[in-house]
């Protein structure tokens, strides 16, 4: 009864899923040469290193929206002011020279960072920037009744940040947060320019070997469509999950 | 009687060059139902929020039994969670049940137990008349409801005084007296001291033990509602008072709103006259 009420509920994205399976079964095929069965195999690795890096690189961004975002509300003008200039700095400067910052420039300092743990940080930080000002967007956008409904009764602010005013902004985050998650997904596609083994570097290395351009670069952006599509279905599930009955709804 | 619950001492605030409140001096007793009236704008809203500092005063104290709450070591949460409020807009936390909108400040703040929390939610909610809605949302009760959970939630941290501010101002009219009736229990049954912003004369008539006319940032005149109401010392307070009332009287369904003559020309006039 649970198990058919899924299927039947997300009857879209399923369809979207097969659709897109078939889509990358029949490019397999298509493709003799540069992909027969072992680089099918080489695709596959390379598709979850560049899973393992967006996924740690948005939870990094996400814990750091978090801080960086309070602190952007806060009316402590140290705090303010730090997170103000984190997140001018990352927005502000491209994410190539930060992802080059940290695998070529911290090593200068005496920190040395193999090139997938770089290109993670380096995106998490990056992305840390983007969620703060999402999550700065879904708190402010709650009525200042809520804050004080909350302080009224004797919650401290974080008390009342933590229970009433973050849960709320949070939903309120979620469709912008789906936007910046697959960017985070594309961007991880950056991180073969400091030798990372994913998608983008081993279908760069496919198509010096064989020089299949056309073929190579279409199955690769299907794995990132694959990937994003998926990403953003999520979200749109969760986004259904955590709706608040009877409270802003337009369907 | 003995000692005011809370007490203001010349009490100022500004908004920029806005002075709102102009040296507000108070003494609520406990078991007191105060009742603050004047026209928008006269600062009675203000002052209520400058009890329980959600707006800060400029100047003056403000005194809850006995001790000063201005002071920067003072724990204003705790004097918060002993003189809590019931807003205009109800301001019910939207993602939380009805219930658990009365019991997460008792979890939070007075740190009680799952259980104890939930069981003084419920008992809050019955004495409010909404057990039958404890587990639903706030954007699925009426205004009424949602205001009465606000009370709810209110009393449930066994406060030593609650804040009405402007209780009912949001409420379609049919669900004002709702509303009404839980606020008079409150004060009848219950005992509660209670300030309350109100444009509800009717409640202020029955309930009130004081009345205070604010105009100007300054409370004008105080008295027993049946003094203000029937013999109002200043002329201010007299054309607010009738204001007010040619309001409720409009609003009268069953008042005509002209003078039916009882005949013209000698020929009586009847309500079902259809010629």
């Amino acid at each position: 009864m649970v198990r058919s009420s899924f299927i039947v509920r997300n009857q879209e994205l399923i369809k979207k899923l097969i659709l897109v399976v078939v889509i990358l079964i029949a490019f397999a095929f298509a493709l003799d040469q540069p992909l027969n069965s072992k680089y099918v195999n080489l695709f596959t690795q390379a598709a979850w290193t560049t899973i393992k890096i967006s996924i740690y690189a948005i939870l990094i961004g996400f814990v750091i929206g978090i801080v960086i975002g309070l602190g952007r509300i806060s009316r402590n003008f140290l705090i303010n002011g730090t997170a103000t200039v984190y997140v001018e700095i990352l927005r502000g400067t491209p994410l190539i020279i930060q992802i080059f910052f940290v695998y070529f420039g911290l090593p200068s300092l005496g920190i040395l960072i193999d090139p997938f743990s770089a290109a993670t940080l380096a995106l998490g930080l990056n992305s840390g920037a983007y969620q703060a000002e999402i999550i700065r967007g879904g708190v402010q956008s709650i009525p200042k009744g809520q804050m004080e409904a909350a302080r009224s009764s004797g919650m401290s602010y974080l008390q009342a940040m933590r229970h009433i005013i973050l849960p709320q902004g949070l939903r309120l985050s979620i469709p912008p947060m789906t936007n910046e998650y697959v960017t985070v997904i594309k961007d991880s596609s950056l991180a073969y320019t400091i030798g990372v083994v994913e998608l983008t570097y081993v279908s760069n290395r496919l198509i010096t070997i064989y020089y299949e351009p056309f073929t190579t670069l279409i199955f690769t952006a299907l794995i990132y469509f694959t990937l994003t599509t998926f990403t953003s279905n999520i979200m749109r599930f969760v986004e259904r999950k955590a709706r608040i009955p009877g409270y802003m709804e337009s369907d | 009687m003995g000692y005011p619950i809370i007490e203001t001492i010349d009490l100022r605030k500004s908004f920029g060059d806005n002075e709102v409140l102009k040296g507000i001096n108070v003494k609520i007793m406990p078991n007191e139902v105060v009742v603050i009236i004047g026209a928008s704008g006269s600062g009675k809203s203000t002052f209520l929020r400058c009890l329980n500092r959600l707006n800060e005063p400029d100047d003056g104290d403000i005194r809850f039994e006995g001790y000063s709450i201005l002071g920067k070591d003072v724990d204003i949460d705790l004097i918060r969670s002993q003189m809590t409020m019931v807003f205009q807009n109800f301001n019910l936390f939207m993602h939380l049940t009805a219930k658990r909108n009365v019991s997460l400040p008792l979890r939070q703040v007075k740190k009680m137990s799952k259980k104890d929390a939930n069981d003084a939610a419920m008992a809050a909610l019955e004495k409010v008349g909404l057990v039958d809605k404890a587990n639903a949302y706030p954007g699925q009760l009426s205004g009424g409801q949602q205001q009465r959970v606000a009370i709810a939630r209110a009393l449930a941290m066994e406060p030593k005084a609650i804040l009405f501010d402007e209780p009912t101002s949001a409420l379609d009219p049919e669900l004002i007296g709702e509303v009404l009736d839980v606020m008079k229990k409150l004060a009848n049954i219950s005992g509660m001291t209670m300030i309350v912003v109100t444009h509800e004369m009717g409640f202020a008539r029955d309930v009130a033990d004081r009345v205070l006319f604010m105009d100007g940032g300054v409370i004008l005149e105080e008295g027993p509602p049946e003094d203000m109401f029937v013999k109002p010392k200043y002329e201010r307070t007299r054309t607010f008072l009738k204001r007010v009332l040619a309001e409720v009287d409009a609003m009268d369904p069953l008042k005509p709103k002209y003078d039916v003559p009882e005949s013209i020309d000698g020929i009586a006039v009847s309500k079902d006259d259809n010629r």
